[in-house]
């Protein structure tokens, strides 16, 4: 991709008069692993990576987790991009057990979000906002299908890349277009 | 092995490299009793090294990582670890069994489950352990059948 291209815009559109409508996040509310209230408001005007992922996975999540630490290394010195892990076992990944998570992978509660909340709530808005599976199904060994997505936001609440969490070509590639989503 | 000896003989060198089962006190030595010695191993310590490093990818490497850092406090690193260096037999048994409850390793408490693979047989107890006792600064050498038995007798099903 060249200098001057920008990143696609994921999702539906809609033309309204002049406008154009494009797909974005809905409105959430989950608690973070400090128990703070985090909604929308949290990452206006930031860009931020989003995956899902639940803290007692042993198939993908360890490999998802490396690389996005990856990425909040590559981020530290970019105050406008933040990272949000939902849970997607909620009931089980409670406040304390991600504040524990959080903090044994070394990490700054106000650059990375650990939250939990309503599993359906968090299930719905993986569907319908991220397009990323999140599935319950107890005949998987883990008990849930998921993707190992990450998802790129950009300020307004639009998806503006998406990349799978477990290649690290791939989270190299998220790395480059999130200096790139800076410069718009 | 210092450099010098590796400049002055290169062939040395070279079959060393071929022969990772040789131990490092053979080669300050001489070549021939190094070939001679190792010659009957070579074979099965590359076989049990291969298959031991694709079982660890497929069992292990989702958690401890490929390169055996592991990740953060969350999930303990092998490379290096104090614990795999200090209790060979309860690491053998650890990838049977798992393990449930705290555990030390390099000065630091980890407390998540480690789910055993009971279907591992011994044979391939023994190439996982070939692998990563021969990894990241180890070289044991070839970890034996018969020690992967007296270490699963020890700590039975748990």
């Amino acid at each position: 991709m060249s200098k001057n291209e920008k990143l696609p815009i994921f999702g539906e559109r809609e033309l309204r008069g002049k406008d154009t409508l494009y797909h974005t996040i809905a409105r959430f509310e989950f608690v973070d692993q400090d128990s703070a209230l985090i909604t929308n408001t949290v990452f206006r005007d930031k860009i931020y990576v989003a995956d899902f992922f639940f803290t007692s996975c042993r198939t993908i999540c360890p490999i998802m987790k490396t690389q996005m630490l990856r990425v909040y290394e590559a981020t530290r010195d970019m105050p406008d991009v933040l990272l949000l892990s939902h849970s997607i076992d909620p009931e089980y990944d409670t406040v304390a057990l991600l504040h524990d998570f959080a903090k044994r992978l070394g990490v700054e509660s106000k650059r990375w979000h650990f939250v939990t909340g309503v599993k359906d709530s968090i299930f719905k808005i993986a569907q319908t906002s991220y397009f990323a599976t999140a599935l319950e199904d107890k005949t998987e060994p883990d008990r849930y299908i998921h993707s190992g997505a990450f998802l790129l936001i950009d300020r307004k609440g639009r998806i503006r890349g998406k990349y799978d969490g477990t290649k690290e070509e791939d989270v190299n590639r998220l790395i480059e277009e999130i200096k790139m989503l800076r410069l718009e | 092995m210092t450099d010098s000896i590796v400049n002055r003989q290169p062939s040395a060198f070279s079959i060393w490299i071929l022969v990772p089962g040789c131990r490092r006190p053979f080669i300050g030595i001489l070549l021939i009793p190094c070939l001679f010695s190792c010659s009957s191993g070579n074979t099965k310590y590359q076989q049990y090294f291969a298959q031991g490093q694709a079982l660890y990818e497929r069992n292990c490497s989702n958690c401890h990582q490929k390169n055996g850092k592991g990740l953060g406090l969350v999930y303990p690193p092998l490379a290096p670890s104090d614990f795999l260096d200090k209790n060979f037999s309860a690491s053998l048994c650890l990838m049977k069994y798992g393990n449930r409850g705290e555990i030390s390793v390099n000065g630091n408490t980890f407390n998540k489950p480690m789910p055993g693979v009971p279907s591992l047989t011994e044979l391939e107890i023994a190439e996982i352990g070939t692998y990563i006792y021969n990894s990241w600064g180890r070289d044991r050498g070839v970890v034996e059948i018969h020690e992967v038995k007296l270490a699963l007798d020890e700590c039975g099903p748990k």
